[in-house]
């Protein structure tokens, strides 16, 4: 009895990861029963050293094998090299599963015991029956990594900057209150208190959450820390993620309301203030920006308290977008036109869109209104509906300005009677009768033409 | 008894296991036959001689530091009676010992104690309470931390060795327990750089394990080099005397009184028998990584020549002993380069390519200012005249030289990314990648390889065999096995032997372990496809493979451990390879047995490569150095003391002036083989670095490891850590430098170019093609467990 004391004591104290009861039990299977204490804890040293050392020597094949995971070849090879014979029927590929066994009732103190579970194998069953699958034999693929220091972005690559993009990982949930709890906790990991805060006060004095109330000075005191301040670039991306869903969901609602337009109003100052704000580096997020702008021009029915003043401003930023970026993005324009004709001449569209693709085009210039207007037929495809026209006056004189005075075309003359006929031709009744009071023009537009 | 074997302290040491107590009782006894045979010859003087060396050995045995456990407390049985009730056995177990030492060097009787032992030494007795360890160590501890800034960075490396040798006193004496709570309670601080170390002396318990273990025995063989300056020796000397200096934060009485005395006098006993201060004259102003040069146990990992009789004690002082090397490029023979100068015109004018006129100078190897070219006859023995493959590889040198995409790493930090010009300087700087991975590879893939000309990529396997494919697409057809010689009688009969219709792919077996290196021959460059394959392998062998038959044609057995890396020559005729020997071996393809033998290292030799004039070896060795050797005399030249790991792979640069070395410790160091001094030190990578590869003008590294990433790295600049840690306002330049969050405790050195990671690929090899574009190849993981 006694000896089973100092068991228990010299197992406390010994710290080893090799316990000294582990051998005695070793000892015991063998037949030795009374194992002396000081000869069971120097032997679990020792096995616990020899145990280091074949796995140092494992490591080397490890290491060599370039991996990072230690498999029971390396400790075989190890084994070998140490002049040991090695542990047979220890395969990677077989990895051995440990199963806990029946708790032992008659001896309460005895831990959980583990063991090997043995299946028999049928052989018959194993020949009859089994079809060894071969594994597919090692191929390679190529793919750039870096084309002058610049990593494509390929699905071989990884995605880039995990990490400072956030919307990018995310593109396809549909669920807002999902992707803003999402973006909330995205926020966390990333930002920096201060600017947690920052982004909660800006977005909540530029659109309060909710019933609040709106403080105008807040909010152009918002604004304009959004057209000034330096230091923003970590926020970029979540402003225009806010922005957008902003819109997304104010015209997704449809509903033609006041505060609805407001709301639209609110979300492209913060653009416009971000395309001001000098210190930053929007380029990457373009793509992102680009959606709620041409959104808020082309959507079909915008309240119209506000649309007039809406499809202005957005084509005012698409114009801005376009005068910054355009050369070094020399593919931008001619997409937004594309879009932007589209938008006027398909027939299924609402003149609300028509109206907003006609001053996006006067936003993109001259050449674009050439195009749509003249070239295309737009104006032929406009008519005379009411508010358009106003527009379609506007584009014309980004062509060529009206005169101040104007001279009307003398019908009698040869040349003007022509000059009617092609604007006629061009444009449509409508806009020609009113263009053939004005010569100058009437003759600039043409010779645009 | 155990009689200790002083193991062999030599630093050529080739035997891999030292030689356990049982070994030595078995020489003891053959000594004691060898003796009575040498006098029934009547052999004297033999005799004499062996005897005089048997007792030199065995005075050595009785040293106290290789006194058994058992002998010991034996020993203190006899003195520990006196106060205890004498006769009663009880002071068998350690811990009895232990309490009762603790008791008496408390009581009155102390002196008398101390007194009446005598001639075996107080102190040793002393030295036996393992408390003066904990306090001695916590008092050193202490005085680092509390010395005046300037000179904490030289104290700081002290406490390591210190450690160390407490420890294995510790051990030695049989005080598990004490040893055990020492580890525990000051191993943490030293965690962070010595973590390899610290864990090898964690797994030693008995003193046995002291005698037989490696490390160990070189802490006790060998001292412990530590660089201080004039001043802070002083200081030291004054605190290990006097116990001045520094404070003693919330230590009561300081290091005044008796505790603080013992203590500081088992520091002492350290400082005197194992550590060896190589004092400085001036407090030059020190790198963040200059302690790594010269501290740490350097006496056997400098090779000695024999002409000295002094023993270098630092790296410098060998590398500067042996004076200067030949680095400049191979020279190539008159007749060959005239054959070759011909031959450029005559393509120049074919091509109608008036550039192609002035390529001449290019045939003629540039040298560069300061250093030495070696001449013809320096050259490894090879045969005199020049074959037809070799004017075609040589023009194509040239015109790989004019069309080579130009790599100005230097370029790069002075652009501006938000500029135009700044992005194309930019872009000009930065190498184009080439990724190649493999899938369905089980265990992953331990080597890869291109040839020179892009045309073949081989890799080896853990199931011993090889894979070559053809990366053109081109079937890859052997020989058929069975033909008649006499009717061979031209190419075209030979080429109709070929078999039909192969695959671009082909499995090359003959090995009987994993493949761990492979290497095409250097002699076609890129002008042709290699016609030999080398590989490596864990079955000791290294063999050729023919890649016209497609077979193995030569098994080279030497080695008798794994091979773990091979090497051709640049001229290919030669080759070297690596072994867990702790040798590197230089073999000629022609033959089978052993050229040179370069013996030297203390433990396995990991990698290996020809300097690119082919004068020269470089190793890196798992003792955690680098060496340089001279091939024909096979004796190391230089030796890189610096790396805190194993030194995994290397990479000569083409203009044969540097050396990068990656290690474990997840650096890259980059040498300068004329003065052997380290020029700077690179690090960002995560995990280990697989491979290191140079562009062609040696301005650019690029590396690959286990961290899934290729990292580019500006050989030129200056490096060292970041001055202050990137702002949080700004986008960091292009979208290039995304690198995975880098461990806190990992530091991007500013060289540190651009990152590109991979999806799941540990990138096992790069490789730059004669123009400059990088190919890397790795085994792609895949994310389902098997």
């Amino acid at each position: 009895m006694s000896t089973k004391q100092k068991t228990t004591k010299a197992s406390g104290s010994s710290t080893g990861l090799y316990k000294a009861d582990s051998v005695k039990d070793v000892a015991e299977s063998l037949g030795i029963t009374n194992l002396p204490e000081a000869v069971a804890s120097a032997l679990a040293s020792d096995v616990e050293y020899r145990v280091h050392q074949v796995i140092e020597e494992a490591s080397r094949f490890m290491r060599h094998a370039r991996r990072n995971t230690l498999t029971t070849s390396d400790i075989d090879r190890a084994l070998r090299v140490l002049n040991i014979e090695p542990l047979y029927g220890h395969s990677a590929y077989t990895t051995a599963v440990f199963r806990r066994a029946l708790p032992y009732p008659q001896l309460a103190s005895a831990g959980p015991v583990y063991f090997v579970e043995d299946e028999e194998i049928d052989f018959e069953r194993v020949l009859r029956e089994e079809k060894l699958v071969l594994p597919p034999s090692v191929r390679w693929t190529a793919h750039w990594l870096a084309v002058e220091g610049v990593q494509p972005l390929i699905p071989e690559n990884p995605p880039a900057v995990p990490r400072d993009d956030p919307s990018l990982t995310a593109p396809g949930t549909s669920a807002s209150d999902k992707r803003a709890s999402q973006q909330a906790a995205l926020v966390k990991q990333v930002l920096s208190r201060e600017l947690q805060l920052y982004y909660a006060r800006l977005t909540t004095s530029i659109l309060p959450s909710g019933s609040g109330t709106v403080d105008p000075t807040k909010r152009t005191a918002a604004l304009a820390s959004l057209r000034h301040d330096a230091g923003l670039q970590p926020l970029l991306p979540y402003l225009v993620r806010w922005v957008g869903e902003g819109t997304v969901n104010v015209l997704h609602n449809g509903t033609q309301d006041d505060a609805s337009g407001r709301t639209l109003e609110v979300l492209l100052d913060v653009i416009a203030a971000l395309l001001e704000n000098t210190t930053l580096f929007i380029e990457p997020y373009l793509h992102q920006i680009l959606p709620p702008v041409l959104s808020v021009l082309l959507h079909s029915s915008l309240p119209p308290m506000h649309s007039t003043h809406l499809r202005t401003s957005a084509a005012s930023a698409l114009a801005r977008i376009l005068t910054q970026y355009s050369a070094t993005y020399p593919s931008l324009a001619p997409r937004i036109m594309k879009t932007l004709l589209l938008a006027l001449l398909a027939p299924d569209r609402g003149p609300g869109t028509r109206l907003g693709a006609l001053r996006g085009l006067i936003g993109v210039g001259k050449e674009a209104v050439r195009k749509g207007i003249l070239d295309a037929g737009g104006a032929k495809a406009l008519g005379a509906e009411p508010g358009v026209a106003g527009a379609v006056f506007e584009a014309l004189a980004v062509l060529h300005p009206p005169s101040e005075h104007p001279v009307p075309l003398d019908l009698e003359d040869l040349d003007d009677a022509q000059i009617a006929e092609r604007l006629r031709e061009i444009l449509g009744d409508f806009f020609a009768d009113r263009l053939v009071s004005d010569a100058n023009w009437a003759r600039g537009v043409l010779e645009e033409s | 008894m155990s009689a200790a074997t002083p193991t062999a302290s030599t630093p050529d040491a080739s035997t891999p296991a030292p030689p356990s107590t049982e070994a030595s009782q078995g020489t003891l006894a053959a000594d004691r036959l060898v003796l009575e045979y040498l006098r029934a010859r009547g052999h004297k003087a033999a005799e004499q001689t062996l005897t005089e060396t048997i007792s030199s050995f065995e005075d050595k045995g009785k040293s106290p530091i290789t006194i058994s456990g058992e002998e010991l407390v034996k020993r203190l049985t006899v003195f520990a009676e006196k106060p205890a009730q004498p006769g009663e056995n009880t002071l068998k177990t350690t811990l009895g010992v232990q309490k009762e030492l603790a008791s008496a060097v408390n009581s009155s009787n102390l002196q008398n104690l101390i007194a009446s032992i005598g001639p075996v030494g107080a102190e040793e007795i002393l030295s036996l309470d393992p408390n003066d360890k904990q306090e001695g160590f916590r008092e050193l501890e202490s005085w680092v931390e509390g010395s005046l800034d300037i000179y904490r960075p030289e104290f700081r490396p002290i406490i390591f060795p210190i450690f160390c040798h407490f420890y294995l006193d510790l051990v030695q004496f049989g005080f598990k327990d004490a040893a055990q709570e020492f580890f525990e309670t000051f191993s943490p601080s030293l965690e962070p750089l010595h973590s390899t170390t610290i864990h090898r002396l964690s797994t030693l318990r008995l003193p046995s394990h002291i005698q037989s273990d490696e490390t160990a025995q070189r802490f006790r063989n060998e001292k412990y080099t530590i660089q201080m300056s004039r001043s802070g020796f002083a200081l030291l000397l004054g605190w290990l005397t006097e116990g001045v200096g520094g404070e003693a934060p919330g230590l009561g009485d300081g290091f005044f009184g008796e505790k603080g005395r013992r203590g500081r006098a088992a520091v002492m006993r350290v400082v005197n028998n194992h550590l060896r201060f190589d004092v400085a004259t001036t407090t030059a102003s020190k790198s963040f990584t200059s302690w790594e040069d010269n501290t740490g146990l350097l006496s056997s990992l400098i090779p000695q020549s024999n002409g000295t009789s002094t023993p270098f004690t630092n790296p410098q002082a060998f590398n500067d002993a042996v004076g200067e090397l030949k680095l400049g490029p191979a020279p190539i023979s008159d007749e060959l380069r005239a054959e070759t100068g011909k031959s450029l015109r005559e393509q120049s004018m074919v091509d109608r390519d008036l550039a192609g006129q002035y390529d001449n100078h290019l045939v003629r190897p540039t040298a560069i200012a300061g250093i030495i070219s070696p001449t013809i006859a320096d050259l490894l023995p090879h045969p005199p005249s020049f074959k037809a493959v070799d004017v075609r590889r040589e023009v194509e040198k040239v015109r790989d030289a004019r069309k080579r995409i130009r790599l100005d790493p230097s370029a790069h930090s002075s652009a501006d990314g938000n500029t135009p010009q700044g992005a194309a300087a930019r872009q000009r700087s930065l190498p184009s990648i080439c990724a190649y991975t493999l899938y369905d590879t089980h265990e992953g893939s331990p080597c890869c390889t291109f040839s020179q000309d892009t045309s073949l990529m081989a890799a080896g396997f853990e199931e011993s065999y090889i894979r070559l494919w053809n990366l053109k697409g081109e079937p890859l057809n052997g020989l058929q096995s069975e033909f008649q010689l006499n009717n061979i009688r031209d190419t075209s009969s030979l080429n109709s032997l070929r078999e039909k219709g192969g695959s671009p792919t082909r499995k090359l077996i003959g090995h009987s372990g994993p493949v761990y290196s492979l290497a095409f021959d250097p002699v076609s460059g890129s002008a042709a496809p290699p016609k030999y394959l080398l590989s490596g392998s864990a079955d000791g062998t290294a063999r050729l493979w023919s890649m016209d038959t497609m077979t193995n044609v030569v098994a080279y057995r030497g080695h008798q451990n794994p091979v773990w890396d091979v090497d051709w020559s640049p001229m290919s005729i030669y080759f070297t390879t690596a072994s867990r020997d702790r040798t590197a071996r230089l073999w000629s393809t022609d033959r089978t047995s052993t050229l040179r033998i370069y013996a030297g290292h203390s433990s396995d030799v990991d990698c290996v490569r020809f300097h690119p004039n082919s004068l020269y070896i470089a190793t890196g060795s798992s003792d955690w150095t680098a060496r340089l050797w001279d091939v024909q005399r096979g004796t190391s030249v230089r030796v890189f003391i610096g790396h805190q790991g194993i030194v995994s792979t290397l990479a000569f640069s083409p203009d044969g002036r540097y050396l990068a070395t990656a290690g474990e410790d997840l650096a890259i160091n980059l040498w300068d083989l004329g003065s052997g001094r380290r020029v700077k030190k690179m690090t960002g990578h995560t995990a280990s670095v697989y491979s290191l590869a140079f562009s062609a003008e040696s301005s650019m590294l690029v590396s690959g490891g286990a961290d899934w990433a290729v990292r580019c790295w500006d050989v030129k600049g200056a490096g060292g850590p970041p001055e202050v840690s990137r702002t949080n306002g700004t986008v960091s330049g292009s979208g290039s430098h995304h690198s995975k969050d880098p461990g806190p405790d990992v530091i991007e050195t500013t060289d540190l170019l651009a990152t590109f990671p991979t999806k799941r690929t540990p990138i096992v090899t790069v490789h730059f093609t004669p123009r400059n574009l990088c190919l890397v190849a790795g085994p792609y993981l895949s994310t389902t467990p098997r």
